[in-house]
């Protein structure tokens, strides 16, 4: 047979775990931007982050992706879910899909995902690591704290967390995530 | 043993080691079709004589040496990068060689990153994906058996204005040749060869006991942390000794084997940030802070710390002490070895961030920059790697104690509940 007659290999499209996958980016974008209005440490992260941040989250090859930045004023804005054209300062990628399955069904938490190589940054380290404590805290005030405590490190105590602070937090990105505002 | 799911691991360096090897660059740089290297030293490694040794093993062959940069600071930065690389282009040079510790190396790889990939601010690559092909070629001559440069796919090079160091990480890094050649460690004295062992320890230490660790870091950590513990104080003690130099040479490249593999944790970020704002020396402050590094992790890694017993004290202290109780030796063995060369160098190995004096004997880190340290280590990503959550508070938990001289009250540590390893 002639190699032009070959048909192309595509792999299996795993749609389910695809969509699951951009629903949580979809979730996790909207509860950032949430975040960043009503958490202070959140919101400081991003005040140190640069004027041009921008970045994306996503999964390689050509799996979903989130697109998120500062605008002029300092807003944090969430850019949607295709990063083709937009300009981003970070870019942040799991490396296939069923990697991404385990960060977002919390079998691994993101730091362990990093050790274990499953991300390609592609931008400044510190501005990744910003990402990842913000992810960290979005995942506490999303998650019940018996799955929060398999995606982060170590669960904040109520020194560092009080639980005023987290369930009316909780209740105000959630409500901002519903709504999209 | 702990096998990750996934785990990536890459050493592809070649690595000739004996007591005339350098004999053979020349050899090396003709695989390359390479004839026109720059070298770039630093000031103490031209003084010793070392580049001499250098260009002599290469004379007499088709190679001609265009250009020697033997004036790279202690704490190299982007800056001094920019400037060596014009340099390379202007006399059109085909090729680097490294000789020196680590701060030559990294910034032959800095030099090595713009020479080949183009632009004039290293600043364009900074970051973990944007070196995304293969470079001139680079041979490297480790003359401190302690970073372990000459086979990690990193460079540290420092931003002055912003008081960081920052991390450029790819696979093409790696240099294509490691040298290690028992002359040139000879003639590093032994408050040198001290702390920059230690970095190697504590290179291997962190490779074992931190998230990304792998069968393969795990094996090169074991016998690189077997060669440091066996040779140091008998190095440091007797600095004529070659293969005494040579055993510590392959421990400092199996520890880069092994901490460029699976990453390091507490310990280097706090000493980055340490180097960073207050230019302290890197393997110093590795060395000082390894045994609190342990201890805070205590809680995660007992039975890794516990493990790391054998290589460190033998087979007899290790068979002696009760297995509830390695871990804890570990660290005192630690302890003791980093006191037993504060008394070997008279005095000069420091044991606590108070005691890292500068040329004129001032105090480098003052305590009141300790906050400073805190907050800049959030930002390095050795932190992701470290099997325990650390903030801001943790820091300076760390490094009040590791400024005093007093063991962590681990009682106080917060602690995580999750064991990933």
């Amino acid at each position: 047979m002639r190699v032009t007659q070959c048909n192309e290999i595509i792999p299996g499209r795993k749609i389910f775990k695809r969509i699951y996958i951009a629903i949580m980016l979809f979730v996790v974008g909207r509860a950032i931007r949430a975040a960043a209005v009503h958490d202070k440490i959140v919101k400081k992260e991003f005040a140190d982050l640069p004027d041009d941040f921008a970045f994306s989250l996503g999964v390689l090859p050509n799996g979903p992706h989130l697109v998120m930045g500062k605008d002029k004023k300092g807003k944090i804005k969430f850019l949607g879910m295709n990063p083709v054209g937009k300009r981003t300062t970070l870019k942040m990628a799991i490396k296939n899909i069923e990697a991404a399955i385990l960060v977002f069904t919390f079998q691994e938490s993101t730091a362990v995902a990093f050790a274990h190589d499953r991300f390609v940054v592609d931008g400044d380290l510190s501005d990744a690591l910003a990402v990842v404590r913000i992810l960290d805290i979005v995942e506490v005030y999303l998650l019940p704290k018996f799955i929060a405590a398999m995606a982060v490190k170590r669960y904040p105590e109520h020194s560092e967390m009080s639980l005023a602070r987290k369930y009316i937090g909780r209740i105000l990105i959630y409500a901002r995530v519903v709504l999209g505002f | 043993m702990f096998i990750p799911d996934y785990y990536e691991f890459c050493a592809r360096v070649k690595t000739v080691s004996g007591h005339t090897v350098l004999e053979k660059i020349p050899s090396y740089l003709e695989k390359f079709n390479a004839k026109r290297p720059m070298i770039i030293s630093d000031k103490g490694v031209s003084d010793a004589g070392l580049i001499k040794l250098v260009t002599g093993a290469i004379e007499g062959s088709n190679v001609n040496v265009q250009s020697i940069i033997d004036n790279v600071p202690a704490d190299s930065d982007y800056k001094i990068v920019n400037k060596i690389t014009k340099e390379y282009r202007q006399k059109n040079c085909d090729a680097i060689i490294a000789v020196g510790g680590g701060s030559p190396m990294d910034t032959a790889k800095g030099v090595n990153i713009l020479a080949s990939l183009g632009g004039n601010n290293l600043l364009d690559y900074k970051g973990a994906g944007a070196v995304k092909k293969k470079l001139k070629p680079l041979i490297a001559i480790p003359t401190t058996a302690g970073t372990g440069s000459e086979v990690t796919l990193v460079a540290v090079i420092a931003d002055h204005e912003k008081q960081v160091k920052m991390s450029f990480t790819s696979d093409f890094l790696l240099p294509d040749v490691a040298i290690l050649d028992s002359r040139m460690t000879k003639t590093l004295p032994p408050f040198i060869t001290a702390p920059t062992a230690m970095d190697a320890m504590t290179h291997a230490i962190e490779a074992y006991t931190c998230l990304a660790k792998n069968p393969l870091s795990d094996a090169t950590a074991l016998t690189a942390i077997r060669l440091i513990s066996e040779n140091i104080l008998n190095v440091v003690k007797n600095p004529d000794d070659l293969e005494g130099r040579l055993a510590l040479a392959n421990g400092a490249i199996l520890a880069g084997m092994a901490f460029s593999n699976s990453m390091v944790g507490v310990i280097h970020n706090l000493g980055h940030a340490t180097g960073g704002v207050c230019g302290a020396p890197h393997g110093v402050c590795m060395s000082l802070l390894l045994p609190y590094g342990l201890e805070y992790n205590f809680h995660k890694t007992t039975h890794l710390t516990a493990e790391l017993l054998l290589p460190l004290a033998g087979v007899d202290v290790y068979a002696l002490t009760k297995p509830e109780d390695r871990a804890e030796k570990t660290i005192a063995f630690i302890r003791k070895l980093n006191q037993d060369l504060h008394t070997a160098t008279g005095g000069r190995h420091a044991r606590f961030l108070k005691e890292i004096l500068d040329r004129d004997g001032n105090m480098m880190v003052p305590r009141e920059k300790l906050p400073d340290i805190a907050r800049t280590a959030m930002g390095d990503g050795a932190k992701v790697y470290n099997p325990e959550e650390l903030d801001y508070d943790d820091n300076m938990m760390v490094l009040e104690h590791a400024w005093e001289g007093t063991p962590l009250d681990r009682e106080k540590v917060k602690k995580g509940k999750k064991k990933y390893i």
